[in-house]
């Protein structure tokens, strides 16, 4: 009975290799035989658990077979980008780290590089390494996360216990140089917030003589774990032409064989100076995307080690009083705040400096009219700032090229011809924050 | 769709100056060879970023020209976004306040929505931006999703925040704001909005946009 309705059947769309799906003997043809031109729609999200904060997806299924899915987003655009044209530069920087909320670093740099590109200026060299450091350690917070929720939504509650876990250190670090789990708006144009704390390397030592050892438990438990092989391989294939054709960066290019990466490809902050490999996979699919990250993050720690051991002294921000954020934080009793030396001196001392430090903190400094594209590797590929200045103390027009925004275009086409649960792996996969994808 | 077709890098991995499979074209390079191409187009260099002025009407074609040639070989169109130029005589006088109405330097006598598209080339390692200006009262461009199937999101938030019409669009929709919006939020002549803070003594402090700082300042 059955070879007899599925030979005039219409060839089912689906990857190779994918037939082990496909119930033998034929019932599960016979089934969707029966439902033939009849495709179901079916809204996933916005508030459902495995799509990473408020995306909703809508499915055209056929049977349980993707035959289309369509991203729809915006149910978090906070009008960052807008808002951010009636504040000064400096205050920018506030509004940005909390565009892509597990990445807030990298939207710090790349912002702070923008203006310091319109300003004709460069942040001092600790402070690039200080950035650098920061930044790798913010990848791997992110990375971890990724890790956490992905393995959660494929099942492994155990993976997203010692992914928050180990990202909780990673965050208390953060926490104490900036006084702030996120958002920190610690990297500000010209420099930092404030320099780094005296027991700054030895914080990094732990997290440096820790994470390693973490690590290869994630690798312990989910490498061959066969659940964890089955639900990702083969799913969400996107090679390296259809990478390009999408836009798609970062570890799901990467994935795909190419060896493409910001830091090394346009090196900003420093990153010249450091040695590290560009990881890279052939398979293409949500397994490769899980190594690449995963070995990333060690790479990440052999940045981290050797911007540590090369730490530089000196100032962390310009010297150009007209540029430099001029308010001083120091670590009190009960935790970082105005410094009390510096308040003596502008309330005591210096009228002057009193006048500038009030300038400054209500007027900002102008910069020269001007646009620059500028940018930077971030944990889910290029992150850009297209920055305009019409020459005044604020931002004429900033756009943000988020990574997860333009990857998220990809699902569709990762999707198709899989079942609805792939449909978790392949979005996990491509990691999409919907703090930067709304903006 | 396999991962037979990733390329191989026969460079190594890309650098300054190499891509994937070749050298880099200096920024003048890549500037002579589109104005050789296409005697319409103005270039300009800034802060070593390449940005080359082309007409409306010959976008696609300097688009496909920078995704086809084989020395460009732009094969990603890396961000495409507007800017809004609006018409006026606008002078810089609320500059010194903290928060209030932008204010920008124009002379412009008709309104342009300048948009951006930013091609990189990962094969060579290069990038340069191609800068379309339109008319804000109709602004139309010829869609680039033929080319780049990636402008689909890019020009649906262009057509949301500005207005653009992208002519050949598969689903020319808002994307961000919601699908009922009226008006194009980022177009100068849109106003922030917001609601007045409470603040002590039963005074309010109006929104961002609102605020005359001046007295304050001055």
């Amino acid at each position: 009975m059955a070879s007899d309705q599925t030979a005039g059947a219409p060839a089912v769309v689906h990857p190779d290799d994918r037939d082990e799906l496909y119930v033998d003997g034929a019932d599960w043809e016979t089934v969707v035989d029966a439902v033939e031109d009849e495709t179901i729609t079916v809204n996933m999200g916005p508030q459902h658990p495995s799509t990473h904060g408020v995306l909703r997806l809508v499915l055209e299924l056929d049977g349980e077979t993707v035959r289309k899915l369509t991203p729809i987003i915006g149910y978090l655009h906070t009008g960052i980008e807008k808002n951010a044209e009636y504040r000064t530069w400096v205050q920018g920087t506030t509004f940005f780290t909390r565009m892509d909320y597990l990445s807030p670093l990298f939207n710090e740099t790349a912002f702070s590089i923008g203006v310091e590109r319109l300003l004709g200026i460069e942040a001092p060299e600790r402070a690039q390494a200080v950035r650098v450091i920061l930044m790798e350690f913010n990848r791997i917070a992110s990375h971890l996360v990724w890790l956490a929720t992905g393995g959660l939504e494929l099942g492994s509650t155990t993976m997203m216990t010692f992914g928050f876990r180990e990202r909780e250190h990673v965050l208390d670090l953060f926490e104490s140089q900036s006084g702030l789990r996120m958002n920190h708006a610690y990297i500000r144009p010209g420099g930092l917030a404030q320099d780094v704390t005296d027991d700054f390397v030895e914080r990094c030592d732990a997290l440096l003589e820790l994470l390693p050892r973490k690590i290869a438990e994630y690798e312990a438990l989910l490498l061959r774990n066969p659940i964890w092989n089955d639900r990702l391989r083969g799913v969400g294939i996107i090679d390296a032409p259809t990478c390009y054709a999408y836009g798609v960066t970062g570890p799901l290019l990467r994935a795909a064989g190419v060896p493409w990466d910001l830091r090394k490809a346009a090196p900003y902050s420093g990153y010249d100076r450091y040695e590290f490999d560009v990881v890279t996979e052939d398979a293409c699919d949500s397994f490769a995307r899980f190594v690449v990250r995963v070995e990333e993050m060690r790479q990440s720690l052999h940045i981290i080690r050797q911007a540590l051991d090369t730490l530089p002294g000196g100032p962390v921000m310009v010297a150009d009083k007209r540029i430099a954020w001029p308010s001083q934080q120091s670590l009190g009793a009960d935790g970082i705040g105005n410094d009390p030396e510096y308040i003596r001196h502008i309330m005591g001392e210096s009228m002057e400096s009193l006048i500038n430090h009030f300038k400054l903190v209500t007027q900002g400094f102008p910069v020269p009219a001007g646009q620059v594209y500028v940018p930077v590797e971030s944990p889910r590929g290029e992150l850009g700032y297209a920055m305009t200045s019409s020459g005044t103390n604020k931002p004429y027009r900033v756009h943000v090229r988020d990574p997860s925004f333009v990857n998220l275009q990809a699902a569709d086409l990762m999707t198709r011809g899989h079942m609805v649960a792939d449909v978790i792996a392949v979005v996990a996969s491509l990691d999409p924050v919907m703090g930067g994808v709304d903006r | 769709m396999t991962g037979d077709h990733a390329p191989a890098p026969a460079f190594g991995v890309p650098a300054p100056g190499r891509g994937l499979t070749g050298e880099a074209l200096t920024t003048e390079r890549l500037a002579q060879r589109l104005v050789e191409a296409f005697p319409g187009a103005t270039t300009d260099i800034q802060h070593g970023e390449l940005t080359v002025h082309v007409d409306p009407g010959t976008i696609i074609e300097v688009l496909a020209f920078c995704r086809d040639d084989d020395d460009f070989a732009c094969e990603m169109l890396a961000d495409l976004a507007g800017v809004h130029w609006p018409a006026g005589d606008h002078v810089v006088e609320r500059q010194a306040s903290t928060t209030g109405w932008p204010e920008y330097r124009t002379t412009r006598e008709r309104g342009v929505i300048e948009v951006q598209y930013v091609v990189r080339s990962v094969s060579r390692n290069h990038w340069l931006r191609l800068s379309v200006g339109v008319d804000d009262d109709d602004p139309r461009l010829p869609t680039a999703t033929i080319l780049y199937p990636t402008a689909n999101y890019h020009e649906r938030e262009v057509y949301d925040f500005f207005g653009v019409d992208f002519t050949g669009h598969p689903d020319l929709t808002r994307i961000l704001m919601p699908d009922d919006w009226v008006g194009h939020p980022h177009r100068k002549d849109y106003p922030l909005g917001g609601v007045d803070v409470p603040y002590e003594n039963d005074q309010f402090i109006p929104p961002p946009d609102e605020r005359d700082l001046r007295e304050v300042v001055d």
